[in-house]
């Protein structure tokens, strides 16, 4: 079936940028750091699984970067379930959280702006990095080669399923872990930097301390997003890191399914997604994404004007113990 | 009068704001034990003196000392640590959180802030979550706003976030609580029962307080010793019957252009 084969396609894209979305509920929804420069992690997560795990350069394709991780072929970690998917993914996440606690111990003690600044320029800087060093990832003509995983398991018409099985336990997993963390004194501390760090400070809580943890938390959920979508579209270009499709368009998702909350965060992937590559098949005007992209940000205006929280706002937390 | 240091002392501090000099070599010392009232005309930098004393600022100039130990340009969160929590004269709550996790945010420490504590010890953190929470409904009690535990702070009237403030120092355990006028906005029913929270926790938890308040009466019936602030600088220190009868208290409030009438 075309339809249902087209609905796979499009759960896995929507999964993964879910998982970015819960990423920033963390940054923005739970503490308050505004990250406008997500294309950075985004692209530093998927090229990291990507050149790990793809082949050597192949001389007879003029390749021009001269590294390849070739973990898909390294023998003792050949134990028939691809194990070299999930140290990709790991080694994505540890690189977004090295870059994200260097930015965080510089900016995070500054003014709320500085971080802002410091994203943005991080993300204009990886794309600019991975553009003009041709010898790392292939420049502008992109990397390709970065291998399925489990893609020996079915044939290729049906591999979506098995990606789109993968991809949705990664993000069940992520959800239960942020859920708890969020939950927790942890996630009430982060709330209490959003809402006032001075009166967080005088409550005894080490603003700066608790700002980098959830910042280098959000950074790693961000680069594991990013893993996911290399072995996804199994070609990257710095132009695939475009700040509209990877920064934009999750900070729309995050507030369209309600900032704080992060059912919210997930479902706010699914409809944003889901109208963002709904529309493209309308006729006339709808070919244009600019007009698509214009949709959302008045779908954005929609949401806030009539619930101001998102679809689902952030829940408000109980007394656990019963009066009587 | 014992040979231990005094609690807190203030030695010879300055703060300047650009041309303003809202602290001006101001020195005074504070014993261990009992209410003391901080009182003087608006503006005269009494709550300059408690950003200085707890961190919020770092003085221009000049020494703080708290038993014995420097921590003038410490954090706030240090100075917490140290035992030392104050109040904002504006209330600065959490607004959209409730008013039981404004408090069950304070408590220190608690396993639970640890990232990873609600993964690898879930149960642990549930347990302290829930004796946490006992100590802040009891708070809660104390200061009469039971009624409000699941309200969004933001919600609350100007003299209950008064009351959220004092509730909050409450949740520590500390050596030593600055309020900054408690009683502002405080209908005059429930001053009664906030000067005995304050009198109680006092005596009970061996905390030592420092209140600064325009009301009078509260302050000469509440504090012992008083002190008295004026242009920045202490200008009087002494028993609320040695402050009245002192010629300088009165030329400081009467001779200011803006006096105070309570
Ligand atoms: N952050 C600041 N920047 C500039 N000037 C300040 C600042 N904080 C305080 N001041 C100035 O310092 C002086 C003392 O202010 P402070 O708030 O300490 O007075 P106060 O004694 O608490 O008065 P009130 O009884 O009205 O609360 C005032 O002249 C005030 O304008
Ligand atoms: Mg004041």
């Amino acid at each position: 079936m075309d339809i249902i084969s087209y609905a796979a396609g499009f759960a896995i894209m929507a999964g993964i940028y879910a998982v970015f979305s819960l990423g920033l509920n963390i940054h923005w929804g739970a503490t308050g750091l505004f990250n406008i420069g997500i294309a950075g992690f985004f692209a530093l997560g998927a090229y990291t699984a990507a050149l790990l795990t793809t082949q050597p350069p192949d001389p007879m394709l003029f390749e021009d970067f001269t590294f390849g991780g070739n973990w898909s072929e390294i023998g003792f970690l050949d134990l028939g379930i691809d194990l070299w998917f999930f140290l990709g993914i790991a080694a994505a996440a540890i690189a977004c959280g090295i870059i994200a606690l260097a930015i965080g111990y510089v900016t995070l003690r500054l003014r709320d702006d500085y971080l802002a600044i410091a994203t943005l320029g991080i993300a204009e800087t990886v794309r600019l990095f991975f553009l003009n060093e041709k010898w790392v990832a292939n420049g502008s003509k992109g990397l390709y080669r970065i291998p399925k995983f489990l893609g020996d398991l079915v044939s290729p018409e049906n591999y979506d399923y098995i990606y789109l099985g993968v991809v949705l336990a990664v993000l069940v997993a992520l959800f239960i872990a942020v859920e708890l963390a969020l939950k927790s004194p942890w996630g009430r501390v982060l709330r209490a930097i959003r809402e006032d760090e001075v009166a967080a400070e005088a409550s005894g809580k080490n603003v700066f301390n608790f700002k980098l943890q959830a910042f280098i938390l959000g950074a790693v959920i961000m680069g594991i997003g990013g893993a996911l979508f290399a072995h996804n579209v199994r070609f990257l270009a710095p132009i695939t890191f475009d700040p509209l499709l990877a920064t934009f368009v999750i900070w729309a998702m995050l507030m369209v399914g309600g900032s704080g909350n992060n059912r919210g965060a997930i479902l706010g992937a699914f409809a944003v997604w889901g109208i963002w590559t709904g529309t493209q098949f309308l006729p006339g005007i709808f070919e244009d994404p600019n007009f698509r992209f214009f949709m959302i940000g008045a779908l954005i205006v929609t949401v806030i004007l009539i619930r101001p929280g998102g679809i689902l706002g952030e829940e408000r937390r109980m007394a656990q113990t019963v009066k009587d | 009068m014992t040979n231990s240091p005094p609690l807190l002392q203030v030695c010879d501090v300055v703060k300047d704001f650009g041309g303003v000099r809202a602290v001006d070599h101001c020195s005074v010392e504070i014993e261990t034990g009992g209410i003391t009232g901080l009182i003087g005309p608006n503006g005269a930098g009494k709550t300059t003196l408690f950003n200085l004393v707890s961190g919020a600022i770092a003085p221009t100039s000049g020494r703080i000392l708290f038993q014995g130990r420097r921590i003038e340009g410490m954090m706030m969160h240090e100075t917490f640590k140290l035992g030392l929590v104050r109040t904002f004269q504006i209330p600065r709550e959490m607004k959209r959180m409730t008013v039981l996790e404004n408090l069950m945010l304070v408590p220190a420490p608690q396993v639970g802030e640890r990232v990873w504590a609600s993964w690898m010890m879930p149960w642990r953190v549930a347990r302290e979550e829930a004796s946490i929470e006992r100590q802040a409904l009891e708070v809660l009690e104390l200061v009469n706003l039971a009624h409000l535990t699941n309200e969004y702070a933001g919600n609350l009237s100007g003299g209950q976030k008064k009351l959220l403030e004092l509730a909050r120092t409450l949740m520590a355990e500390p050596k030593m609580v600055l309020l900054d006028e408690p009683a502002a906005g405080v209908n005059r029913t429930l001053l009664q029962s906030l000067a005995a929270t304050i009198l109680q926790a006092s005596v009970d938890r061996d905390i030592t307080f420092v209140i600064i308040e325009h009301d009078i009466r509260l302050v000469m019936n509440l504090c012992d010793p008083i002190i008295v602030m004026a242009n920045g600088t202490v200008i009087s220190h002494g028993t609320p019957t040695q402050v009245q009868q002192d010629p300088q208290v009165l030329e400081a409030y009467l001779g200011g252009a803006v006096s105070d009438s309570s």
